[in-house]
Parts: C-alpha cells; structure tokens; sequence
C-alpha cells in the first residue's frame, strides 16, 4: 500500500512524478506553502510593511495567491487589499465575481470591482462583435493591466501579486521565445519592475508550482474557486504552447520547471543585450505610463470608436 | 457490483468488473489525469486507488482547455 513519503499517512492526495513523492494532504498543503514562502524569500517578493494589492479572479490561482499571502497578512507583516475584475464575459464571469467578494469579506480587506464596461463604456462581448477585432485576449490582456496599475495606485498598494503558476510562466517564455519576442522574454520573472512611478511592482508567488496542485491545494483545503473555462480562451496562442507543454510533460514531468530553471539563468544574459522596453513618457489621452503618444489601451480604444472614462 | 460516478453533467452508475482504478476509470472517460482531481467517496484519492463495490467517485475538473 502507498504512503505519504513524508508522514506515512495512508491517505495520499498526490502522486508527484516529478520528484516520486507520495503526500498526505496536511504534507501536501505544508509543502507548497514551504516553496511559495521559499520564492517569496530568495526572489525578494515581500517585504515588511509593503501593501500587497491581489489581482483576484475567484480562480483556483488568485483564490490560492490569496490564502497563502493571507498568512503574512495574519502575522502582520503586510497589508492585504484585492481587485477583481469585470471583463463583461456573459455566463462566464458573475460566479467568480461573487466567489471573490465572499473571500475578501471573509478576510475583512479592501476590495474593489472594476467594470470594463464603466472604464471603457465597452465590455469584451461587445468587443467581439467589431468584425475585424484583434482578438480576445490582446484586448483582455492590455484592458486588464490598464485597471490593475491603476487601482494599485489608488490603494497606494506598494506591490501587485497574481496568480501566474509554473504552467503559465513556462509558457509564456516558450512563446516570447518562439515569437522572437526577446525584448518581452527578458521582463518575465518573479518580480516585475519599472523605472515609471506609475508602475507599481508586480510580484508571482505560485511561479514555482504547477496548475494541477494549484488545484489540488484549492480543493483539499476547501477553498471555494471558480472553475470553469473562459470562453475566449480557445482563441489564444497561449493555448496552444500550453497544449505543446502538457503533451511534453507525460513523458517528461520535469519539462516545466527546466524551462523555468534554464529562463532564470540564461535572463541576466538576455537583459544585457535586450532590455525591457520601459515605458518612457505618459498617454496624452489618458496619462498611464506609455513609449507612445497613446498607450495601447487608447490605441485600441480609438480603433473601436470608444475612450477612457476618467 | 457498482459504483456511481459524478462528472459535470455525467451522474451514473457504472458496473464493477473485475479490478478498477481510478486510472482505468479516467482512460475510459478519455478524461486526462493532468486536468482533474478525483474524490473517492468524499476523499481525494490518487490514480492508483481501486474502486470498489458501492464506491462514488466524483471527478473535477481543475484545468481547462488542454
């Protein structure tokens, strides 16, 4: 019979190919608080007294970002506010909403709901209709981190976490890479940062863990996430590197974090010679932090007839 | 013998022959293990775990799209 490596518990929730470990649920959930609490260390993610602004979904990710960040909350070594947002996505995005409302309460921190629709005056539905669209998640993207950077500002937040896990970073240095997009590769990281004041630091605790025990972690320890599949996603290249990735993986089940591992050793060299491109000046329509006279979020605005509600 | 099964829309109850994993279950479904955890009766269980005679077995999905 199984047992957990660690306790010798016989009830096991994970089977890790990666390493051959068998874990118990109360060593599951200690060791991926272990490694989270381990990158928020050695990448100097948090520090005393910063106030951390979540990105909060309701996902599985941004509801486990939360729970663990909750424990540094709890010690008193930061302060906790989130944000959630409303893309306008029909019968995808209410339940997640709700389920980050009834977390935040929960904690008793400050939380905000952001309406594409009341910052653009055009939710992502209506987006979709325009015949010659960019695409879903180019606008998802760019809208989104439009509304982060500034509700970072009005919580006077020192630092913005989300939820990206090991699948997603894994990911988007395959397709930076692929598409030659050296410039974009070299800002990935655990912490984000920029020469602009008006760009509060972002910081990606879950790096390190993959999207399964995400889940894995949401479900044991009862945490109530939305899961369901946002109907654009299908839309995206992202998808299809993360299908690549995931076939990888069956048969090589340290696939991700070596792409991880030989990222982070090879970025100091790719930096030198291809730095990030930092926004220099601001938007003239709307002020954020942009290289051009319009910042993308105007630029594809004024594409669709629409402008920033200030 | 059987066992019910509970996935999304799915709620059935399938017959038991011979020895069943979770694994064979999920094969079956042609669910990947990647994108779902199981519950046993309540409990996550890995994929090695044998079902057994009046067992409800609840699949959930936790990844989508790939």
């Amino acid at each position: 019979m199984v047992v957990c490596t660690k306790c010798g518990n016989p009830k096991v929730v994970i089977s890790r190919k990666q390493s051959g470990q068998f874990l118990c649920s109360d060593c599951f959930i200690e060791s991926i608080n272990k490694k989270v609490q381990q990158t928020i260390r050695r990448e100097n993610l948090i520090q005393k007294g910063d106030k951390v602004m979540v990105a909060l979904s309701g996902g599985k990710d941004s509801v486990v970002t939360l729970d663990i960040l909750n424990s540094y909350y709890k010690r008193h070594v930061i302060d906790l506010c989130a944000v959630t947002i409303d893309e306008g996505i029909k019968g995808y995005r209410n339940e997640g909403v709700s389920i980050a409302k009834a977390h935040a309460k929960n904690l008793g921190i400050e939380h905000k709901v952001v309406k594409f629709k009341d910052c653009f005056s055009i939710d992502l539905d209506e987006i979709m209709e325009y015949e010659n669209h960019r695409g879903s998640c180019t606008y998802c993207g760019v809208f989104r981190r439009w509304i982060i950077n500034r509700t970072a500002r009005e919580f006077n937040a020192t630092k913005i976490a989300t939820g990206h896990n090991l699948d997603d970073e894994s990911q988007a240095i395959l397709m930076n890479y692929l598409e030659g997009n050296i410039n974009n590769l070299s800002a990935l990281g655990a912490l984000t940062t920029s020469k602009s004041p008006k760009f509060t630091p972002k910081i990606k605790p879950l790096r390190e863990i993959p999207e399964k025990e995400i889940g894995l972690y949401a479900i044991v320890k009862g945490l109530d996430v939305h899961l369901a599949a946002c109907p654009y996603a299908h839309e995206s290249f992202r998808m299809e590197v993360g299908n690549i990735l995931k076939d990888l993986s069956k048969q090589h089940p340290t696939i991700m974090y070596s792409i991880l591992k030989g990222y982070d050793k090879i970025k100091p060299l790719v930096r030198e010679n291809y730095p990030p491109q930092f926004h220099q000046g601001d938007c003239v329509k709307c002020g954020e932090p942009s290289s051009n006279e319009l910042c993308r979020a105007c630029t594809f605005l004024e594409e669709l007839g629409h402008e920033v509600q200030l | 013998m059987s066992y019910k099964v509970i996935f999304k829309d799915l709620n059935e109850e399938r017959e038991l022959s011979g020895k069943t994993t979770i694994r064979n279950l999920l094969e079956d479904l042609n669910i990947s293990s990647e994108t779902v955890v199981t519950k046993q009766n309540g409990e996550v269980v890995i994929e090695d775990s044998q079902i057994e005679d009046g067992d409800e077995i609840q699949i959930i999905q936790i990844i989508y799209g790939g």
